[in-house]
């Protein structure tokens, strides 16, 4: 067993690699895709096109809309319907460019061949470009864009590139396929991004996906850029959270309130290090990713890893995967303890689609809430070392002073407390308010300073 | 499917519950509760069903007809209160009283504060001190073990240490007391009149060991009260061993085994953080001594739990979790 891991709570979930064996298929192109201005963190990207326009597949059809922000591409050929109202996973209305599909015309200069590409760009700044009009996007699960993470502050060094391959969530091998069958073009990506930082690298994996150590140590071997490290971690939830992976790996602690960068890190997840290769070494935008299709009542010759056109709505990919099995309770995209439960399965497919997730009743049912025994289960299991107890009766007594004062705002939400919780509080419920509330203070006064210092000026 | 469930996350749960926890103590405590069946016979499966029946039935009399709330039995911890209380009595121990002790322990110490979770005191050795405070008769009069493994001659007797205290107060040694007392220290080490449950130690660590291969508690409290212990009893007992009594006597008399393991490390009434769970130790193990040594009660355990009870709102204010980030 790895002795490598963060050194600060965390959970045991069963992982459920069930879909660990399926291959990445094509999925099939869907008649229409509705491709979302909102797919990073940040501002919405602005469309570019209108009704009636001819598009082809990799064509810009949105622009940032502000400093953090995104290019989007359109993920198919075809022609534009219109900007339309569409609500998301969650049921929120957002903008989408609505494309109705025509053959699969790619535009100019993008290779579309298997071809590995392993000579990097001399030039850092033609890299960073080449990722911004990629329109590449943190895929782990922020979708914070690269580019902007790959260019830190003045005066800010990185000093360890840490490529995320730990996918630490139960059930979603998406990454682990890429990582098996895309070894190489990963490591090409992982050395874009080195060059970029000048930093060592440190591609870090659980060790429950052995193979993927093996495929990428060998691709490391064979492709020989220096300062690549390939590092099996000890299974173990969240590892694969930007603040436990910097802990496990370079055994240093992000500072409250800081960014990685401060404690001279960058994390990327394997997914955008291939994304990276191909925006810079392919010309290829981002415009599709890897997707597991899984759960407990779906037999594991109906699971499937997909690799599918950004803007795909979730139930064409439910009807190629054969419908909703029976028993399905609940459908989730993203991982069990993270993830988001779909109301909406009309949703369009995003940059950061990972998994359709189906879960039984008697996976996912919370049994009735009964009084705190004050076992401290919550606060073994919580990663940042808070006490989710004591936050959720802060939270009851509107508290704010003692919440902020407790950390509420460090909390990442990653669900090890009320997963560990035997009296079945609705902690982490409850602490996303607060944090909300807290953050809200904190947000305020911050501006209510700078008010201040402009005032005197 | 016609309905989605639509609920934040996490979307699944490791499926303890406060019942998986509860029957993870009420086997941790079976072996002992055997043995002392075994040792002390009918009457002492007497106490213990009417021990556990009078807690279970005066919290779910409680919660029906004072709180009108819906009933918490199912939880399993009043059977975990009445165990205990039937373990810290002697097996002679009379139905009635045994009853009284449960009133006290479930529905003073545990209910009137708003149940699971929110009592301050341990609930047996709450109800355990009333009674040694209201019948102390009954409450020392031990009979030396003598169940279905023995023959049936029953002697009434002291425990170690009260005959001890009553020995050392009349002025005598305790060598004196080791050449006077039937048997000697290895009997007193074998068979211990006492509490029912603390006939047996190791079955009672037999116990206490599934609850930490089952992470169900922590080894820091029980550890630092054994090793407080073990260092007072060291200490004074090189300094005078005629009028000080030594480290394992202190350590397997006395229900220390019995309160450490599973008294003290219950959840609602213990510190949550690590160092807060040491210095409690410490306490327990530190008032112990000092009732032993120079107080007129024999074993003191009781009154140390209850006394660390009241300082863990202290405790857990004062001692938090290391957190990431933030040193």
């Amino acid at each position: 067993m790895s002795k490598i891991t963060f050194r600060i709570g965390g959970v045991h979930p069963d992982d459920n690699k069930i879909s660990r064996n399926c291959a990445i298929e094509t999925l099939p192109l869907p008649p229409t895709v509705y491709v979302s201005v909102s797919q990073h963190i940040g501002a919405p990207a602005k469309p570019v096109v209108a009704a009636g326009d001819k598009v082809k597949a990799g064509q810009v059809i949105a622009e940032p809309g502000g400093f953090v922000s995104a290019f989007v591409h359109s993920p198919v050929s075809g022609t534009v319907k219109g900007i339309v109202s569409r609500k998301d996973l969650a049921g929120r209305p957002v903008p989408h460019i609505e494309i109705a599909v025509e053959g699969d015309e790619w535009a100019e200069g993008i290779d579309l061949s298997d071809t590995l590409v392993t000579e990097i760009p001399s030039d850092k700044a033609v890299i960073l470009e080449k990722i911004k009009a990629g329109g590449v996007v943190g895929l782990g699960g922020a979708t914070f864009p690269t580019h902007v993470k790959l260019n830190p502050a003045p005066g800010k060094v990185a000093d360890c590139l840490i490529i995320n391959g730990a996918e630490c969530e139960p059930w979603l091998t998406s990454d682990f396929r890429i990582m098996v069958e895309r070894p190489d073009e990963i490591v090409v990506g992982a050395a874009l991004m080195q060059k970029v930082l000048g930093c060592r690298c440190v591609i870090g994996v659980e060790e429950n996906k052995p193979e993927a150590v093996e495929a990428l140590k060998a691709s490391v071997a064979k492709l020989g850029y220096p300062d690549i490290q390939v590092l099996s971690l000890r299974k173990r939830y969240p590892q694969g959270g930007e603040k436990q992976l910097i802990d496990a790996v370079l055994h240093r602690q992000v500072r409250s309130g800081c960014l990685p960068i401060d404690a001279g890190a960058v994390v990327q997840n394997v997914a955008t290090a291939l994304a990276v290769y191909e925006a810079v070494q392919k010309n290829r935008p981002l415009v599709t990713n890897t997707l597991t299709v899984t759960g407990d009542c779906l037999p594991v010759e109906r699971q499937h890893n997909y690799l599918f056109r950004i803007g795909t709505p979730l139930s064409f990919i439910m009807e190629q995967a054969g419908g909703v099995p029976e028993g399905a309770a609940k459908i989730i995209s993203g991982g069990p303890m993270m993830g988001k439960a779909v109301s909406n399965v009309d949703a369009a497919t995003v940059k950061g689609s990972s998994s359709i997730l189906y879960l039984t009743e008697a996976a996912t049912k919370r049994n009735p809430q009964s009084n705190c025994i004050r076992c401290g289960k919550c606060s073994d299991a919580c990663p940042m070392g808070l006490e989710p107890f004591l936050l959720n009766r802060l939270y009851k007594a509107g508290d704010a002073d003692g919440l902020e004062k407790n950390a509420v705002q460090d909390c990442i939400e990653c669900g090890c407390c009320l997963y560990s919780c035997p009296a079945y509080i609705p902690l982490l419920d409850n602490i996303r308010q607060a944090k909300g509330q807290v953050m809200g203070i904190i947000r305020a006064r911050a501006a209510a300073a700078k008010a201040a210092a402009e005032a005197v000026k | 499917m016609d309905k989605l469930i639509v609920s934040p996350s996490p979307h699944i749960h490791a499926r303890t519950s406060t019942s998986v926890i509860m029957r993870d103590v009420i086997i941790a405590l079976a072996p002992a509760i055997l043995v002392s069946v075994l040792f002390y016979g009918w009457s002492e499966l007497l106490v213990l069903g009417v021990s556990v029946a009078s807690c279970v039935f005066v919290e779910w009399a409680i919660t029906k007809w004072l709180l009108r709330r819906p009933s918490t039995i199912g939880d399993l911890s009043a059977v975990v209160t009445g165990l205990l209380l039937a373990m810290n009595l002697p097996a002679t121990t009379p139905w009635w009283v045994v009853f009284i002790g449960a009133l006290v322990a479930i529905g003073v110490a545990k209910m009137t504060f708003g149940g699971l979770g929110q009592n301050v005191f341990n609930p047996a050795i709450t109800g355990r001190v009333f009674l040694l405070i209201s019948f102390p008769t009954y409450m020392t009069d031990w009979t030396m073990p003598s169940g279905f493994v023995r023959s049936v001659d029953a002697v009434s007797g002291s425990t170690p240490l009260s005959a001890l205290k009553e020995a050392l107060m009349s002025g005598s040694t305790i060598s004196d007391f080791v050449a006077g007392y039937d048997g000697g220290w290895r009997a007193l080490l074998t068979d211990i009149g006492g509490s029912a449950g603390e006939i047996s130690a190791i079955a009672l660590l037999v116990g206490f060991g599934y609850l930490l291969l089952r992470k169900v508690v922590k080894i820091w409290i029980p550890l630092s009260i054994f090793a407080t212990i073990a260092l007072i009893s060291l200490i004074f007992n090189s300094v005078d061993p005629e009028a000080y009594t030594g480290v394992l006597f202190n350590l397997k008399t006395g229900g220390v085994i019995l309160g450490a393991c599973f008294m003290a490390t219950d959840y609602v009434t213990s510190p949550m953080s690590r160092t807060g769970g040491i210095i409690y130790g410490i306490g327990i193990g530190f008032i112990v001594m000092m009732i032993r040594y120079f107080g007129s009660y024999p074993e003191g355990m009781s009154f140390a739990i209850l006394i660390m009870n009241c300082v863990v709102p202290l405790l857990n204010k004062w001692f938090h979790q290391k957190k990431y980030g933030r040193n």
